[in-house]
C-alpha cells in the first residue's frame, strides 16, 4: 500500500500514467478556478484573488511541461538507460495528484480569514478581520495538511524523476533538487508573466 | 525440494568451481575443475528474468504487462542486469 501510494511508477508509467495525469491536471484547474487556489511555482500552493478559469489551466499545465522537460534534459544527460519522454511526461503529470486535493482546502473560508487577521494584527496591513477559536484549530490543520500533501507531492516527483530516468543514489537526489530549483525559477517567471496578461 | 545451487563460498565469499558431474543413469562421475557458466553466477531471480525476457521475445513491452509492472520498471531491472553481466565478464 505505501509502495502505491509513494511510488505508484513501479506499476504504472507511460501513456497510461500520461492520459490520467493529464485528466488530473485539468481537474485541478477546474477545482483551483472554484476555490481560488492556485500554484505560482512547482510546489506552492497559495489562496489567489478572481482570476479567469484559462489562467489556473494555463499555470497547471505550464507546472507540469516545465517540470517535465527540465528531468527530461537531465535524464538524457545523465542516464546510463534509453528514457522515453512520455514516461517523464506521464510520471511528472500522475506525480501532481496530491495537488488536486490540496485545491480542496479552498472550500474552506477560515484559511482566508486567519491570513487577513494575520496580516492585520502583525503585519499591519490589509482590513480588520476577527477569527474564532474554531478557525484558528481549522486554519492549522489546513497548513498542516497542505504541507503533508507538498511531502507526498514531492516524493512522487522523485520516485518519478528516479524510475523514468533511471538515476539512482546521491546523484538522483542532487540532479533531482537542481532539476526542482531550476523549475520553481522558471514557473514563477512564468506566473508572474501570467498575472500580467491576465 | 528445489536445492538453490551456491555460487559464493560460505566461508570466504569467493566464487566456487564445480569439481564434480554425475551421471544418474550409468553412475559415472567426472572430477576436475571448471568454471561456472556465467548466467549461473546470477542470482535464481535473475535467471528467471533472462528466460522470461526471452519467451518475451525481448519485448520490453510484453515483459512489463507480463511481471505487472511498468516499462521503465521492467527496463531498469535489465540494465542492472546488463551491468552486473558486465561486471562478471570484466572480473
Amino acid at each position: 500500500m505505501i509502495q502505491i501510494l509513494f511510488n505508484p511508477f513501479k506499476y504504472i508509467a507511460g501513456i497510461k500514467s500520461l492520459l490520467l495525469g493529464i485528466a488530473i491536471l485539468i481537474a485541478t484547474s477546474i477545482l483551483a478556478f472554484y476555490t481560488n487556489i492556485h500554484f505560482p511555482d512547482v510546489i506552492s500552493v497559495k489562496s489567489s484573488s478572481d482570476f479567469p478559469y484559462i489562467y489556473y489551466l494555463i499555470q497547471c499545465i505550464s507546472n507540469w511541461i516545465v517540470v517535465s522537460i527540465v528531468f527530461y534534459i537531465i535524464a538524457i544527460l545523465a542516464s546510463p538507460s534509453k528514457i522515453r519522454i512520455v514516461d517523464i511526461f506521464g510520471t511528472q503529470a500522475l506525480s501532481r495528484f496530491p495537488y488536486l486535493i490540496a485545491t480542496l482546502t479552498g472550500f474552506s473560508t477560515s484559511l482566508d480569514n486567519f491570513e487577513k487577521y494575520i496580516y492585520y494584527t502583525i503585519l499591519k496591513t490589509g482590513e480588520f478581520a476577527d477569527v474564532t477559536d474554531y478557525e484558528i484549530i481549522i486554519s492549522i490543520l489546513i497548513i498542516l495538511f497542505t504541507l503533508a500533501l507538498t511531502i507526498w507531492f514531492i516524493t512522487l516527483m522523485f520516485n518519478a524523476f528516479r524510475t523514468s530516468a533511471n538515476i539512482k543514489g546521491v546523484k538522483s537526489v542532487i540532479l533531482f533538487i537542481a532539476g526542482l530549483l531550476v523549475s520553481i525559477i522558471i514557473t514563477s517567471l512564468i506566473t508572474n508573466q501570467l498575472i500580467q496578461i491576465i | 525440494m528445489n536445492k538453490k545451487l551456491p555460487i559464493t563460498c560460505p566461508s570466504c565469499n569467493s566464487e566456487l568451481k564445480v569439481q564434480s558431474l554425475h551421471c544418474d543413469e550409468c553412475e559415472t562421475t567426472i572430477n576436475g575443475f571448471y568454471n561456472l557458466p556465467l548466467l549461473l553466477k546470477l542470482e535464481q531471480n535473475e535467471q528467471d528474468f533472462i528466460i522470461s525476457f526471452m519467451q518475451c521475445s525481448g519485448s520490453l513491452k510484453v515483459m512489463a504487462q507480463k511481471l505487472k509492472l511498468s516499462y521503465p520498471t521492467v527496463r531498469n531491472m535489465l540494465d542492472e542486469l546488463i551491468e552486473k553481466i558486465n561486471n562478471l565478464q570484466n572480473k
